[in-house]
């Protein structure tokens, strides 16, 4: 009830104030004012999400649906236009904290299950998406009017987006529900590494299909040695960036809120300076950063995941605001076809991978349902991408998107009940223990 | 080289310049100073380096709304009624009485200079003249609480110099905010124009709104993530709605602060988190403070920015020292202690910013310029003029302390002579008795 006040509070608020304005406001102040109608309105429904057991990114990407555009237009096209920014601090502090969830000790112990299924069902997906979209290419917008080069180098990038994982899903989950065992560790480390991973092929992806197909008002043609100058290029000033903060960490340690702020856009700044990608620049400094400092930078983590909250919320409640809701009522069939193929390639290539690496029984069964979220880095990743084809990059959004938004609502009840059956959630173990005892 | 990374790289220096050497020369030398920051800023911006285009200075607005609403909100939360009622009546009067006078003085002088300088009539002259004494009313409280925590003094004069700061403070944002009131653009929304008053209900609306929104999102949590999200979200709403409606963010974020730290059980944590973001905000402000200014096109226009200052300082000390005459308070604050109010500080160059950010016509620059002078002529040695001013008073009053102790010393000394004179005598009465008892 509080929260639904707190709603009906900010929509007649924003309803009085909105048509007050003397039409002489310069300097984009209606952008903060969205800002905070956003931060506060999209974090409730958010809260009411959790009500029906749905993660909070999902009431963010609904809030943006809601107050957006398409349906109550409180969020207008130009302040989701002026709040760009906002994508671009959000996508760093997501890369960095990705990066940072990467610990060197659970790697090395787990390595050979992650690796075997992480390469199976990477590959399955990728495979299975790209030639998925290549078969129903006359019906996806975006392909429509394009050479099959043009048609396998758009939807290879596609299919580098949709193969995304969430670690942000999988690490809440885990919390929520307390699971230790081996299905949570495994899980885990495939999205993290995975993350890693799909970034390098991301960063590849873009840079064939921008050769293959350029943007308009973009040259075409890349070299190899510009390829490599982005994956490698990024992972050397990532090193370097993480370096320096392990070092700011180790004789500094003061004012870590401002720190974890100026890092952030000083990241992002020094990688498209330096023509490398952003996001995996981050994701190894954040890397290099948990794994240099030996404890001592979890309270940059912790400030960083701090200030990052705000900018989190508004950041998917932006992404939900961009779906245009007529464009999507013409592409849902094709959406849930793709969810379709993912969700089928991830249980194949996660069960084929988890038996070849000869995992656990339970791994082997549970952790492709651990697989199936996709929230912050692959939205990420998706605005990379629109911003890199401003004409079809566009539908390619909306498509993913769509993708994604469904996806967010099926996969944290699949990686719940994975390990709720698999009897590692602090619930399960509860009610096993319990009828132990009875049994006894 | 982007002007973002460009000025990433600034403010980091400038940050671990003024961590390695400001913090050890405000330990030593009694120098507390943003100023270094403005200067910087000045540097960077298009009027000198051109670092800072004025687009992309212009494309930084919002931060700057928001970081006038953070230091709007840290302003009111200094009024936390029942600390405030604890603190004498006439602390208050006096301290309004400054606020006041020196609003008054400021306002006049600069009236005239404007409407004979550039020719514009009173209603006009009256708009920049308001916003000059209102970034006049206010006073830096950094130096004095340096001063104090190096004295370790909190006697009369420090509490009626912290009194009279936190009025500064309300009497300036109040001023301008209710300046913005009377002079607001006309809009063609509404079927009539709204008036004034209705726009000062208006301001004080979103404020009370922000606050109870504030309320309504925390609910009975006191986790510091939740406190961080909800005050973001109610800070930038209601700076943000002020703005847009060209209302003072300034005005609106008080009042959101007063209503939380008076209405609010986790109080102590809402003034952590406030603070906790301030410095940052603080730097920002500064900065783009400074890449914001430009000269004014008009010839004079030195005039009145050094009348500014001339009449600044005579406001403080001739009101301050009027005041406490008034008050029966002059010996205790002595005749000066108007000159500790002189350092200027950040929220006088907040105001002046929201000035320059909404007032496009009425002599922007000139009040920019003014507030610019004024800071950097006061605020390197601000902790300085405070110390000047309170450290003989302290020494006066300990000396005073020292002579009242030995003063009663030697009373008690003497009672304790005539004392043991009459006590020998009871101490026999007592022994007799005793004696008596155990015959």
């Amino acid at each position: 009830m509080r929260r639904v006040a707190i709603l009906v509070l900010l929509y007649v608020g924003m309803q009085l104030i909105i048509p007050l304005e003397a039409g002489t406001s310069a300097g984009g102040p209606q952008t903060l004012l969205v800002f905070g109608f956003l931060v506060l309105a999209a974090y409730t429904v958010g809260e009411l999400a959790t009500l029906v057991t749905l993660p909070k990114i999902t009431g963010y990407l609904f809030a943006g649906i809601v107050f957006g555009p398409s349906l109550l237009g409180i969020v207008t096209p130009q302040a989701v236009r002026e709040l760009a920014p906002v994508n671009e601090l959000a996508i760093a502090l997501i890369a960095f904290l990705a990066g940072a969830e990467l610990k060197w000790g659970e790697l090395k112990a787990h390595g050979k299950a992650i690796l075997g299924i992480l390469g199976t069902e990477l590959v399955f997906s990728f495979v299975l998406i790209v030639g998925a979209l290549i078969a129903l290419h006359q019906w996806v917008p975006f392909l429509q009017g394009t050479s099959m080069t043009g048609v396998l180098a758009l939807a290879a990038l596609f299919g580098a987006v949709a193969i995304v994982h969430s670690p942000s899903v999988m690490i809440a989950i885990l919390t929520e529900t307390r699971a230790r065992g081996p299905v949570a560790r495994t899980t885990l480390g495939v999205v993290l590494v995975a993350d890693v991973v799909v970034v390098i092929l991301f960063s590849a992806a873009l840079a064939l299909t921008r050769a293959i197909v350029p943007a308009h008002g973009t040259a075409g043609g890349l070299s190899a040695g510009v390829l490599a100058w982005e994956i490698g290029g990024s992972v050397i000033v990532g090193a370097i960036l993480g370096g320096g903060i392990a070092l700011y960490l180790r004789f500094v340690q003061r004012e870590l809120l401002m720190f974890a702020i100026v890092v952030t856009f000083f990241g992002a700044a020094i990688a498209q300076l330096m023509h490398v990608e952003t996001l995996l620049t981050l994701v190894v400094a954040g890397f290099i950063t948990e794994n240099a400092t030996a404890g001592t930078g979890r309270a940059l983590l912790e400030a960083m995941e701090r200030s990052a909250a705000p900018v989190f919320v508004v950041f998917f409640a932006l992404a939900g605001a961009s779906i245009a809701l007529g464009e999507v009522a013409s592409i849902w069939p094709i959406a849930l076809a793709i969810v379709a193929v993912r969700g089928f390639a991830i249980w194949s290539g996660a069960t084929l991978g988890a038996k070849w690496s000869r995992a656990s029984e339970p791994e082997q069964r549970y952790t492709w349902m651990g697989l199936v979220s996709q929230a912050g880095v692959a939205i990420g990743l998706v605005i990379v991408m629109a911003d890199a084809y401003p004409s079809r990059g566009s539908q390619m959004r909306l498509l993913l998107l769509s993708v994604i938004a469904i996806n967010q609502i099926i996969g944290p009840v699949l990686s719940r009940y994975a390990l709720v059956r698999s009897g590692e959630a602090v619930e399960s173990r509860g009610s096993a223990a319990e009828a132990a005892e009875s049994r006894g | 080289m982007s002007p973002a990374l460009i000025l990433v790289l600034a403010v980091a220096l400038a940050y671990l310049a003024a961590r390695v050497a400001f913090d050890w020369l405000a330990r030593h030398f009694l120098f507390v100073s943003g100023a270094e920051y403005l200067l910087l800023g000045i540097l960077l911006g298009p009027q000198v380096s051109g670092v800072l285009s004025a687009n992309t200075v212009q494309g930084f607005a919002p931060i700057v709304t928001m970081a006038l609403g953070w230091i709007g909100t840290i302003v009111g939360m200094q009024f936390h009624l029942p600390v405030l009622v604890r603190i004498q009546g006439e602390a208050y009067k006096l301290a309004f009485l400054e606020a006041l006078g020196t609003l008054a003085v400021v306002a006049g002088v600069e009236l005239v200079v404007a409407s004979n300088l550039f020719g514009m009539t009173y209603a006009e002259a009256a708009v920049p003249a308001i916003a000059l004494g209102a970034i006049a009313a206010v006073s830096a409280p950094a130096g004095i609480e340096v001063v104090a925590r190096r004295l370790g003094e909190r006697g009369t004069v420090v509490r009626q110099l912290q009194v009279t700061t936190a009025i500064d403070a309300l009497v300036g944002i109040t001023a301008l905010g209710l300046l913005f009131c009377i002079h607001h653009p006309e809009g063609t929304a509404t079927w009539r124009p709204i008036t004034a008053t209705e726009w000062a209900v208006i301001t004080i609306a979103i404020g009370v709104v922000g606050g109870a929104l504030f309320h309504l999102f925390l609910g009975n949590e006191s986790d510091p993530d939740r406190i961080f999200i909800s005050l973001a979200g109610a800070v930038v709403l209601a700076s943000g709605a002020a703005a847009y409606l060209h209302l003072s963010p300034l005005l609106t974020s008080m009042v959101v602060g007063a209503m939380l730290v008076n209405t609010s059980r986790n109080r102590e944590q809402i003034a952590r988190t406030l603070a906790s973001a301030e410095r940052p905000f603080y730097f920002a402000l500064l900065i783009f403070a400074g890449a914001t200014w430009a000269p004014s096109p008009r010839v004079w226009w030195i005039i009145p920015v050094l009348l500014f200052v001339v009449a600044r300082a005579l406001g403080k000390i001739g009101t301050g020292r009027l005041g406490a005459r008034a008050m029966g308070v002059l010996p205790v604050l002595g005749p000066s202690w108007g000159r500790a109010l002189l350092g200027q500080g950040g929220l006088a160059l907040a105001l002046a910013l929201n000035y320059h950010q909404f007032e496009q016509t009425l002599l922007p620059q000139i009040v920019f310029t003014s507030a610019i002078v004024s800071i950097l002529l006061t605020d390197f040695a601000s902790a300085h003029i405070v110390a000047s001013v309170v450290t003989p008073l302290a020494r006066r009053v300990r000396r005073q302390k020292a002579e009242s102790r030995e003063q009663k010393a030697e009373s008690r000394e003497q009672e304790a002579e005539s004392g043991e004179r009459e006590a020998g005598s009871g101490v026999g009465r007592v022994g007799e008795g005793r004696v008596g008892e155990g015959e």
